[in-house]
């Protein structure tokens, strides 16, 4: 019977139980979190297995820093799947080291390597593209909804380009929010955030000021609608304050 | 006049400069860091890429080059920012992430070394009243003194001057107030002073197509010698629009883009292929084609070159390949060493074949029957690839490490 393993959702859960079925030797079918649906001719089994406090130490002994950027990247990511990839990833790690990542006739390596493009892309394409708003107080709000969970990686940046603001990023698909304190940045569930809108008494004079500049800086001789939706794509206008009016 | 009204005024006489890119710099301050790669903000109607706060300090203008939207014998409004208004703009556009940082030129108003002192005392507020550390790039002032060259350097991360045309008879004709030494010299103290704290990011430059008599070769000979003598980033190509009525100048009805593509494409040719200029044009041939890309146009006239083994040959070998670029051709060395490839590994790998099948084979087979591939026929075919006019694309790679 295939064994489907069940972890809690976490990428440190995730490890924990990698790490688990590496060292028993156990190749899954798959690993899923509880939201799985279960069928008839598949096996499920939940260890509730507890979370270490060194589990990502131990992991970083074994694996490069590289690896595990790249795996992390692929937790990050929608991919169906995407624990299974980054199972045989490891596994195969242990196998060839450091070599591995050449080995693009691998699956495990292909898919790593195309999924760690795929969110590195959208997360270098949002820090461009995140539009703060100033309220009351000066506090930055900014909504953002991308395909991959890339909150924590803009997080990370925002944190060292406007260190000393006030800053809130919401992704509003995922409900989660970043609150950066001037000190460091924390993930909140949305629901334990209030945020009332209310904009500084400037707010509305310097965006329009910036879409006034969106549109003047375009030259008409050169229009080019394919060329901007290719490197800006539609699915971001709504959080886009400079185009959302041509949706 | 507004701030807003000034704005408009002075964003507009500053959209015809090409550059926008934002990277090579790692500045952190207290408000606000430059980011190594760059990072793009928003994208305009036309494509390009918006990264700084790309306006003119003023629009008035003492010269009267013929091309220029703001040559002093122009009708148009004139407006001036004062540095604190420019410092406004850019803090509260920085802060709400519109931009990566400033992009600031200006006219030349009373005289050169005048106009600088007003760039300066912009970014030394900017710097040191505002401890602003997002990417600023500033354009010199042709005929400025050396002393204000320096001070401007250290406050900036770009600093670079246009040349606009590429010979010195196109410069006499429409440019008359400028010569190309005046701007060689910036481009020269930049060069010899460049260092961590001045001008970390370098410098680039401008040529404006179209609007002279120059061939491909006089352009592209230009850049290489700019390349090689002042260490340049880019050299950017802007497609001249018409914004003014002149017997010297050119009645265009479109801007020449396929043409600015052709040289932006032999331009990276230069700085990441191996190639030199010579290898493409030469006196007989001085332009490019503008129905095959450089490279496929090369690769055509050296057929007897081809075809490469994609597991044998050298990476310099693999860069001449049509289709194959820097990623590709990485990617593929790397993944030789630990199996053989074959085509249906290059496509899963991200090789696109489309215009690469003609000139490789893997492990000796080619990807179509060998009687088909003569220059005739895979130029016909190639030219029906590239010939997509609903899909004319402006040459846009900021992502591409400088």
């Amino acid at each position: 019977m295939n064994k489907v393993y069940v972890y809690d959702g976490t990428f440190l859960g995730l490890l924990t139980l990698i790490r688990y079925l590496l060292s028993n030797k156990i190749k899954p079918y798959n690993i899923v979190t509880s939201e799985f649906q279960e069928n008839l001719f598949l096996e499920v089994i939940n260890l509730h297995l507890k979370i270490s406090n060194n589990i990502s130490d131990i992991f970083y002994q074994i694996f490069d820093k590289v690896t595990m950027k790249r795996v992390y990247y692929v937790f990050l990511s929608q991919e169906e799947n995407k624990e299974i990839i980054i199972y045989y990833y490891l596994l195969n790690y242990l196998k060839y080291g450091y070599s591995l990542s050449g080995m693009r006739n691998l699956k495990c390596v292909s898919k790593v390597l195309e999924i760690n493009k795929r969110v590195g892309n959208e997360a270098h394409k949002l820090k461009g593209f995140v539009r703060f708003k100033e309220l009351k107080k000066g506090i930055l709000y900014a909504e953002i909804n991308p395909d991959n969970d890339v909150l924590e990686i803009i997080s990370r940046h925002f944190k060292k380009r406007l260190k000393n603001e006030y800053w809130v990023i919401k992704d509003v698909g995922r409900n989660m929010v970043s609150i950066y304190d001037k000190k460091d940045f924390y993930l909140v569930l949305g629901e334990n955030v209030k945020i009332t809108e209310d904009l500084s008494a400037k707010e509305i004079e310097f965006s329009k000021m910036w879409q006034d500049f969106y549109k003047t800086v375009a030259i008409s001789e050169r229009r080019n609608e394919k060329c901007r939706r290719n490197f800006m794509p539609k699915k971001y206008w709504p959080y886009l304050l400079e185009v959302r009016d041509e949706l | 006049m507004d701030l807003r009204e000034k704005l408009i005024i002075l964003a507009d006489s500053a959209k015809y400069d090409a550059s926008c890119s934002s990277s090579g710099s790692k500045r952190q301050g207290d408000f606000g860091n430059a980011h190594m790669a760059g990072i793009c903000h928003s994208f305009s109607a036309d494509g390009r890429c918006i990264s700084l706060l790309k306006i003119l300090l003023t629009n008035a203008c003492i010269f009267d080059c013929k091309y220029c939207l703001n040559r002093k014998s122009n009708n148009i409004k004139r407006a001036m920012f004062t540095p604190e208004e420019i410092c406004t703009i850019t803090l509260n556009f920085y802060k709400r992430n519109y931009i990566e940082g400033l992009f600031l030129s200006s006219g030349i108003i009373k005289s050169p070394d005048y106009t600088m002192e007003l760039l300066i005392k912009t970014m030394e507020l900017l710097r040191y009243k505002y401890h602003f550390g997002g990417y600023i790039h500033v354009k010199a002032i042709p005929g400025a003194s050396e002393y204000n060259l320096q001070r401007l350097g250290r406050l900036v991360d770009r600093m670079s001057a246009n040349i606009e045309l590429p010979t010195e008879s196109g410069l006499k004709l429409l440019a008359p107030d400028k010569n190309s030494d005046k701007v060689e010299k910036i481009m020269n103290y930049v060069k010899n002073k460049k260092s961590q704290n001045f001008v970390p990011a370098g410098q680039s430059t401008q040529m404006i197509i179209g609007a002279s008599q120059e061939t491909d070769l006089d352009i592209m000979q230009k850049s290489e010698n700019m390349y090689h003598n002042y260490n340049l980033k880019r050299v950017f190509y802007s497609a001249y629009i018409p914004v003014n009525q002149d017997k010297n100048l050119p009645s265009l009805q479109t801007p020449p883009l396929k043409r600015e593509n052709r040289l932006y494409q032999t331009d990276w040719l230069l700085r990441y292929y191996g190639f030199k200029v010579s290898d493409i044009l030469d006196e007989n041939n001085p332009n490019l084609n503008i129905l095959v890309d450089p490279k496929a146009s090369w690769a055509l006239k050296h057929l007897e070159e081809f075809p490469k083994e994609i597991n044998k040959c050298s990476y310099k070998e693999l860069l001449q390949v049509p289709g194959i670029g820097v990623t590709s051709a990485k990617r593929i060395i790397k993944s030789r060493q630990y199996f053989k490839l074959d085509f249906a590994d290059l496509k899963k790998m991200g090789v696109v074949l489309k215009r690469a099948k003609y000139f490789i084979t893997c492990n000796g087979r080619f990807s179509l029957n060998k009687e088909f591939l003569n220059s005739h026929f895979i130029e016909a075919n190639l030219v029906l690839e590239d010939h997509n006019p609903s899909q004319e694309k402006t040459y846009q790679m900021e992502l591409f490490h400088e």
